[in-house]
């Protein structure tokens, strides 16, 4: 670490700036909280500073954390980019593939970094998989399979507008997206199928996409955002020529109670041990980049694809039939 | 009638402990080197044989149950019935439409039964998940994702070969799912998207050795199949079928294959896995000789066997040309 404080502004005060100021705050950065609402709640909970305005905020710090909703990053990053900081920004990257390639190609005219949060590929099962593929152990990868199970985020409105958030396969499924082209290559046919149904106070969506890869690999991912009960899950099956190897939260278990009294896991985020937390590993490895340390895992290209793909998914939807994305070109 | 089918000497087992039952077999033909077949099987299992089918039919059954190749079903199927005989028809019911909706038509114009080999909706797991689906513990169904992964058929030379089995995974593995989706809801599947490939057993692959499917129903219900054949040689145990049913009151996980009791071999360090449960086949078999008692048809019947034909039918077409395929009933 550093030994004068990072100076860092963070942009929203919603549910997953809880999982991103106190890891700032514990790498000794000096936090500036800037949001249009929340801010002042979040601070008390965790420290940092409140600052009123996005001109105050950007004066004070030398990198900004966007963590807002989805349709509002290309913005806020172009903002902070242009004003000469690096950037860590929640995913998606942004919401369109032209916001997505602007960004990148901002990012590289100013000289600034662009890290989006893809945290997934900072959980250690993830972690494990794509040593496994680049160790050879798994061979030529043929079949993948991921899933992500939750309960629909209804704390804010935005996630059920498809045109503001993508939907899940914007929001959730990309996750999943961005490990499958990690572990398995570039993708060149993206389908997807979707379904929504319930309530508007107990929606619940899920889609299906499948991916083939420029090597032959196919992937399928499959989101389910569930009524407000479900706990989090994932897992995830890949086969090479080689060997295979799988995973599944729900199985790997290190903590089971059964006790009269418990703290019950919530739907909306995966259980972590908190020795590793993925979320800090991340923020660590970012701010440690803006440091001057090695580049990160995940570069700003990678978020501009993972944003393509889930595009290419969403079209699909629309049109009813398969993406080709080596028609379409990059 | 015939030995194709390695679940031959299963049903010919559970058969034999019948008292109320006769049996005679039949499985005329040369036969590839190094299988077990014909009257040395029959010896082997301690059931009666007749060398010709003729011979077989003119013992006037009651019942007949065919287990020869896929593409083979139809000539079997269409003799059996004229013999007046009902029919248990191994899945799936066979290669082509045209076949399908011809045994149908024999079946109906003899007046016999014909009931399709789908063991895995006796499992009492299945018949929970039913309960639970009829009694709206689900809810409204959403999405459904399905594995029926094993190993590549080695046992007969018949499965690799297109000519016979109708293709690779897709027509092995795909009807099963299909026909728990027909038993649960008995919806109408609207659209088939399949990708594939052939990178495991690439030696003796001559079709799809791997496969990701995604299906709409007419009840707004989206599924995806994995139906690769990703378990190695060198696996425990064959494989299994899972199932994971989401609704607006939850989800359901069902791992039809899944207990099983595990160790590990001491000198090589290898797995030794003991799965455990009741045999669905028992359960299939009952049925249908319940049907022939009775003379009430027992479902999953030819239509069912139909349907789920055409899925595999629109899958292969959708894997060959890259586009998702309309489903047409008529």
């Amino acid at each position: 670490m550093t030994t004068s404080p990072l100076k860092i502004g963070l942009i929203g005060a919603g549910g997953i700036s809880n999982s991103h100021l106190p890891h700032l705050l514990a790498l000794g950065a000096e936090v500036y909280v800037y949001s249009e609402e929340g801010a002042p709640d979040l601070v008390a909970r965790y420290g940092g500073t409140v600052v009123d305005t996005l001109e105050e905020l950007l004066d004070l710090v030398d990198y900004v954390d966007v963590a807002t909703p989805t349709f509002t990053h290309f913005g806020l990053v172009k903002r902070a980019l242009e004003a000469g900081k690096d950037v860590i920004s929640e995913k998606p990257l942004a919401r369109t593939d032209a916001e997505a390639s602007e960004l990148v190609a901002l990012a590289a005219s100013t000289g600034r970094s662009l890290y989006p949060a893809h945290v997934v590929r900072f959980f250690p099962e993830y972690v494990r998989l794509y040593e496994a593929v680049k160790s050879g152990v798994l061979g030529d990868l043929a079949v993948l399979r991921f899933s992500r199970s939750g309960a629909f985020p209804t704390r804010t409105p935005w996630f059920a507008d498809r045109a503001l958030s993508g939907g899940i396969i914007m929001d959730q499924m990309i996750h999943d997206i961005d490990i499958a082209r990690w572990v398995a290559g570039e993708v060149t046919r993206v389908s997807a199928i979707s379904t929504r149904a319930g309530t508007p106070e107990a929606p619940v969506e899920a889609a299906h996409v499948l991916l083939t890869h420029a090597s032959g690999a196919i992937s399928h991912i499959a989101g389910l955002w569930g009524p407000a009960h479900v706990v989090f899950t994932t897992e995830y099956s890949v086969t090479g020529t080689l060997g295979s190897l799988e995973h599944s939260s729900a199985a790997e278990k290190n903590y089971v109670a059964n006790l009269a009294a418990t703290t019950a896991q919530g739907g909306l985020l995966p259980d972590v041990d908190p020795a590793e937390n993925p979320y800090f590993v991340e923020i660590r490895e970012f701010t440690a980049a803006f440091a001057g340390g090695p580049a990160p895992r995940v570069t700003d290209r990678d978020g501009a694809e993972a944003v393509r793909l889930a595009n290419a998914a969403l079209t699909s939807l629309e049109t009813g039939q398969p993406v080709d994305l080596t028609e379409t070109g990059k | 009638m015939s030995f194709a089918h390695t679940h031959a000497g299963g049903y010919v087992e559970l058969l034999l402990a019948d008292p109320t039952v006769t049996l005679l077999a039949s499985d005329p033909g040369t036969h590839p080197e190094g299988e077990l077949r014909g009257r040395a099987f029959a010896d082997a299992l301690g059931v009666g044989y007749v060398d010709s089918y003729e011979e077989l039919l003119a013992w006037k059954p009651d019942a007949v149950i065919v287990t020869s190749e896929n593409a083979h079903h139809r000539e079997h199927v269409e003799l059996a019935a004229a013999a007046g005989a009902h029919v248990l028809c191994e899945k799936p019911l066979a290669t082509t439409l045209e076949d399908g909706k011809a045994m149908l038509a024999a079946t109906e114009a003899a007046g016999v039964m014909l009931m399709v080999a789908f063991p895995v909706r006796f499992a009492s797991t299945f018949l929970k998940l039913k309960a639970d689906y009829d009694n709206g513990l689900l809810g409204q169904v959403i999405t459904v994702r399905g594995s029926n992964n094993g190993k590549l058929p080695v046992a007969r030379s018949w499965f690799t070969d297109p000519a016979l089995s109708g293709g690779g995974a897709l027509v092995d593995h795909v009807v099963h799912i299909a026909d728990l989706l027909e038993g649960l809801m008995g919806a109408a599947p609207v659209s088939v998207t399949a990708i594939t490939n052939q990178k495991l057993h690439a030696d003796r692959a001559q079709a799809e050795t791997a496969g990701l499917v995604t299906i709409t129903y007419d009840n707004g219900v989206i599924a995806a199949i994995d139906c690769s054949w990703s378990r190695p040689e060198s696996a425990p145990t064959w494989g299994g079928v899972k199932m994971t049913v989401a609704g607006t009151n939850g989800t359901v996980d069902l791992d039809f294959f899944g207990p099983r009791a595990r160790g590990l071999d001491t000198a090589s360090g290898r797995p030794i896995e003991l799965p455990y449960g009741p045999n669905f086949d028992a359960s299939l078999v009952g049925t249908f000789l319940d049907g022939v008692r009775s003379g009430i048809p027992p479902q999953p019947d030819g239509a069912v066997g139909l349907r789920t034909l055409r899925i595999v039918l629109a899958a292969q077409e959708s894997a060959s040309t890259g586009g998702t395929v309309t489903i047409v009933e008529d």
